[in-house]
This record gives C-alpha cells, structure tokens and sequence, in this order.
C-alpha cells in the first residue's frame, strides 16, 4: 500500500496511456517511399512515447512523497451522476430538442445538489433553456432545434 | 510605434469593440470570483462567444475576459480567502486579514489600484518591447522556432517548482502526444483515430480546454463539497464591504510599491512559463525584504504594501505574458495557451508576422489592456459590492450552470454529440489527474504547441536534406535549445548541487 502513492499511481495510469499510444503509433501507415526519410507520420509520435514512458517509469521508480488521495468523505455518487446525467444530455440533445434536453440537464442537475422546490427547478432551467436557444437562433443567426422529435412538423 | 497605437485606438475604441471590453471585463470578474475557476476556465467559456466575432473584437473580449478574472481571482482571495488561481495565493497574505479587520472595501481599493497600475506600467512596456521583439525575430528560422518552443515547453515544466518537474514534463509530453491525434497535416495519413470520423479532425482545441478545466473543476467543487461555516462566511463577506477610501499615507506607500513590482512583474511575465504566479511571490518576498523589520513584521497580518505588491505584478505579468504570445507565436502560460488556440481557430497565426501582416489585431490587443484597466477601475469597483454578491449564490445553482455552459460552448462550436462524450471521457481523465496533484496546464500548452513544432521541425529537416546538423550548426538554434537545456536542468540540479556542498563542508570541518 505504502508504495502507491498520489504520484506513483498517476505515474502508472500516464505509463498505461503512453504504452498504449506507443503501440497504436506502430499502425500509422507509411507509405513505401518513407521507410528511410528523416521525418514522417511515425517519427513524432514515437520520440513521443519513447519520452512519456522514459518519464512514467522516472516517475514511478524515483522517491515519491508519501501522500495518498483520500477516497473517503467525497461525493462519489453525485459526480457520477452528473457524468451519466451530461452523457444523456448528449444522447438526448438531438431528439429531445435543445429546450428540453437542456432543462432536464439543469433541473435534473440542481435536483442531485439538493435543490427540491419544483417550481424553483422549473424557474430556474426552463427560462435558461428557452433564452439561449433565443440568444443563439434569434440573436447570433445559429438554428438549434428547439422542439423534440415529436412536435416537429 | 504612434502609428500603430492610432490603429489600435481606432480598432479598440469603437463602440462594440468597447462593450467588448466592458462585457469581457464584468464576465471575468463575474467568473474569475467563483472560487475555483480562474482565467483560464473565464477564457475557455468565452471562446464559442469570441468565435462568432472578428478576430481583433474577439481577442479584445478574452483579454478583458483576462483581467476581469485576475480582478475577480483577488477579490474573493480578499473576501473569503479562496484563490481561484495560485496566482492570488499572495493576495491573500494580506488581503484576507484587512479584510478580517473590517477593512475589506479598503482592501479591494488597494488591489484595484494596484491591478491598474501593473496592467497599465506592463501595457507600456509591452508597447514598447513587443514590437522590438517581433522585428528582431524576423530573422529567425524554422529551426529557431523549433527551438524555441523547445524552450517553451521546457521552462513551463522547469518553473513547476521542486518535485513537480517531472510530472510537468510528462504532462507536456501527454499534450503533445493529444496534438498528433487526427489526419497527418502535410502527407494526410490518419493517426490514432481508432477508425472513427468524428477525430478525423483531431481533438478540438476548445473541447479539449473545456474539459480540462471549466468542467473538471465544476465537477472537483462537487466532489469535495464546502462545508457549511465557509458558506456562511462567504454570504457574510459578500454583505459587509466597508470603506473603499485610500488615505493619502497609503497611497504614498504604494507608489514605491507599484513602481518595483511592475517592472519586475512584467519582466518575469515575459519569461516562458514563469507567469504571474512566480511574479506575485517575488514581489511579495522583494516588498518584505525592502520593508526594514519593523513594517516587514505588519507583512501577513493587513500589510497596505504586502497586499499591493503580489496584486501589481501578478498583472504586471499577466501583460507581460503577451511578450511571446505576440511576437513568437510561443505562450508563455497556460492562459496565454488558450488565447493562442482561440487565434489560430481565427485563421492568425501569432508572431513576427503578425505585427505586419495585421496590426489591427496586434495593436488593438495593446490598446484594449489600457481601455480594460481603465474600466476595471471605474467600473468594476464601484461595481464590486454588487458582483460580490455572487458569492452568496447557493453551488446547487451555481454548478449545473457552469457544467451546461461548458457543454454548450463545445456542442454550439461543432454541432457534434460525439463532443459531448469526448468531454466527459477528458473531464474524467481530468478530475483523477487533479485528484492525483498532476498538473493540467503544461497538458495544454503541449497540445497547442504540438502540431507547430511538428512543422517547423519537418521543414527544417526538409530545408537541411534531411539532416539534424542544424541543431548544433546554425548558433541561434543552439543557442535557444542550450538555453532549453539549462532552464530544465539547473533547476533540477540544485538541490543535489548544494546537498554536495553541505557534504563537502561537513567533511572539511570534520577534517
């Protein structure tokens, strides 16, 4: 336990990426005429790892302060929340229309911090929604559909 | 020179271009005051806004977006002593305890005449120095640009401070390794885009910053939850301001202040990677040293120059900080990074050219920092009172707000649900990258930096048959990149360097 500190554990995940990276940067097609030119599509990408895995591993190996991230007495649930709650903001801002996606992610958002009153969520989403959708459309010329799919004519 | 101030008056000064500034000033404020979001997440937000304008209006907004955040980062560093950004940190010595005795108001006046007089001292030094820069760096190659940001990357992780060095320099390189996502820009071969067309194009600059910073912090706020003791003193602090007067003795006692701090302000901003936090410690240290014992024992405890000292340089630096972004093309901090993507999402390329191919731009930027001190001090601190009360705005608001803004501002840019997701994977990323105390900013100064420095380096091997020689054959380049070299390794030898001295005395007494 003593040995993952704050800094080793982000030196392995960082050691994770870069050896991914160092393997995906071998798929980048070359074309035959590249094999011997100093620099091409590869080169970067492979001084690249070759650095970030040097670093990783200096990072990992090297004395590290012994500090740990405390896990306990964080809002775990709630930011997890908001991640499903701004995925499905993705997933529904086309079908559901800008007005309405956006007030469900507002009044649903301000609902997990504990913000019960209805007519509060309401009051505090819908006017929102509705005036940057104008702010956009009418205001900047940018269309957004604001009407989900089954108001739509 | 006076030629180019009239062109950056005349593109600075016209009515929209001025509500530019006023509205960029009062967001930044607005923003850089909510704890935890500081410039860079201010700028970030604003970018979808800025990239609906023309370049000089949209530039001119983000930098008065700029200094209305460093404004508002030291006005709740005073109130509630909570930095939004390290650079306040020093602000904070002396501004939380003015504040402590009642003095609040006075001690916002302080910062405010402090922050305009380093932005104003650096925008004339700036004047002067930025055009000078850029003539002479006219003659500089493919490969010196290659060095130099060479240098800039490395002096970003250089300046990290002890033990972070490391962890900087990777985080850099992990940016730079983000740059070389998407389609190859001269021999278009795909590359790390898992087959997928939505990263055809790369990883958006903007996603990546929004991600980054705006939506990881909101989210970070909600995962460590203030308690309810620091909520009440925010909403009390919000309420009781006090006097804003400056009495003549203290003014007399800034002016020596001011004066030291902004030259040195500037001159650290102007440095790659130092930035103004490094300038706000300096000054704060200098003033504390220069004070003799007896006024450098008030430092910490409501000092009227402790408090006006970090304050002038911090935007000494900030201004200072423009030096390279203007000239070179190269950011000197993680702001200034952002500012340089919103540029190039412009179709303008920063540096020397810059200065001749559009001096609108270039001169406007100049002009807009007078014109946004000004209404910083004319306006926003009247205006304070009122703004501060945003600080009683409940976080169950507050955060669902900053979240939505932040995917909206990506969504409304590309029109992209994959956006969407991509943001969430980076914030993610980005919240366990903090929670683990690795630096973000060096990350997207490295993506920035990335698809030019592949570039230029691919030109000079291209200029030199080649051949790498031109790393050691022509001086300039050298020259930079031995620079390079001694910004990343001094810094990180010293501790050995004088734990031998200690050893080596040691033995010579024991002998």
């Amino acid at each position: 336990m003593l040995f993952f500190t704050n800094r080793r554990i982000g030196g392995l995940l960082l050691l994770a990426f870069c050896v991914t990276y160092a393997v995906l940067s071998q798929r980048i097609p070359l074309l035959p005429f590249q094999a011997n030119v100093a620099f091409h599509a590869r080169t970067m990408p492979e001084v690249l790892a070759v650095l970030g895995i040097g670093l990783s591993i200096a990072i990992i190996a090297l004395p590290s302060p012994q500090e740990y991230v405390a896990l306990k007495g964080k809002n775990w649930v709630t930011v997890f929340s908001f991640l499903v709650l701004m995925s499905f903001y993705g997933m529904t801002i086309r079908p559901f229309g800008f007005v309405l996606s956006s007030t469900i992610l507002l009044g649903v958002g301000y609902w997990i911090l504990g913000e019960r009153k209805i007519w509060l969520l309401l009051a505090t989403s819908v006017p929102i929604a509705a005036a940057f959708w104008a702010l956009m459309t009418l205001g900047l010329g940018v269309f957004i559909e604001p009407l989900p799919w089954f108001l739509r004519g | 020179m006076l030629e180019g101030i009239l062109i950056g008056l005349t593109t600075a000064l016209t009515p929209m271009n001025l509500a530019f500034v006023v509205a960029g000033c009062l967001v930044g404020t607005f923003i850089g005051m909510l704890p935890g979001l500081g410039p860079m997440s201010a700028i970030a937000l604003m970018i979808p806004v800025a990239a609906g304008l023309d370049p000089a209006a949209g530039i001119i907004l983000m930098a008065a977006v700029y200094y209305g955040a460093i404004f508002g980062g030291s006005t709740s560093s005073i109130l509630i002593n909570a930095p939004g950004v390290a650079s306040t940190v020093a602000t904070s010595f002396d501004g939380y305890p003015m504040a402590k005795q009642g003095k609040a108001g006075k001690a916002l006046a302080i910062a405010a005449y402090s922050s305009f007089s380093g932005g104003v001292i650096g925008a004339i030094l700036l004047l002067v120095a930025a055009p000078f820069l850029a003539s002479v760096s006219l003659s500089f190659h493919s490969t010196d640009y290659f060095a130099l940001m060479v240098l800039g990357l490395t002096a970003v992780a250089a300046f990290a401070g002890q033990g972070n060095v490391l962890k900087a320099m990777l985080m850099t390189v992990v940016g730079l390794m983000l740059s070389t996502v998407g389609t190859d820009q001269t021999q278009g071969i795909q590359r790390f885009t898992l087959g997928m067309i939505d990263l055809l194009d790369g990883v958006s600059f903007l996603l990546l910053v929004m991600a980054t910073f705006a939506l990881s912090e909101a989210l970070m706020a909600i995962l460590k939850p203030k308690d309810d003791e620091s909520r009440l003193k925010e909403k009390e602090a919000s309420a009781n301001l006090g006097s804003m007067k400056v009495s003549k003795e203290e003014v007399k006692e800034m002016v020596p202040v001011i004066s030291r701090s902004s030259v040195m302000g500037f001159l650290i901003g102007v440095l790659p990677g130092a930035g103004a936090t490094i300038a706000s410690f300096l000054a704060y240290g200098t003033e504390q040293r220069l004070a003799g014992p007896e006024k450098g024992k008030l430092f910490g405890k409501g000092s009227v120059r402790g408090l006006s000292a970090p304050e002038t340089a911090n935007n000494a630096a900030a201004t200072g900080s423009f030096v390279p972004l203007l000239t070179l093309g190269i950011p000197g901090s993680g702001t200034t990074a952002i500012m340089l993507g919103a540029l190039i999402g412009y179709g303008i390329q920063p540096g020397p050219r810059l200065y001749i191919d559009q001096p609108e731009v270039f001169w406007a930027v100049i002009v807009s920092m007078w014109i946004g001190n000004i209404i910083l001090l004319v306006l926003n601190l009247p205006l304070i009172p009122y703004i501060a009360k945003v600080l009683a705005i409940p976080s169950r608001f507050l955060l669902p707000l900053i979240l939505f803004f932040s995917l909206i501002g990506v969504y409304f840019v590309s029109f992209n649900t994959f956006d969407i997701q991509l943001m969430i994977i980076f914030a993610v990323a980005a919240v366990v990258l903090r929670l683990l105390d690795f630096p973000l900013a060096p990350m997207i100064l490295g993506f920035i930096l990335g698809g030019m420095m592949e570039e230029n380096l691919r030109r000079a091997l291209l200029i030199n048959n080649d051949s790498w020689s031109f790393l050691w054959e022509r001086e300039l380049t050298l020259s930079i990149l031995v620079i390079a070299a001694l910004t990343l390794f001094v810094p990180m030898l010293m501790p050995l360097y004088s734990k031998w001295r200690k050893n080596a005395d040691r033995a010579g007494e024991g002998g």
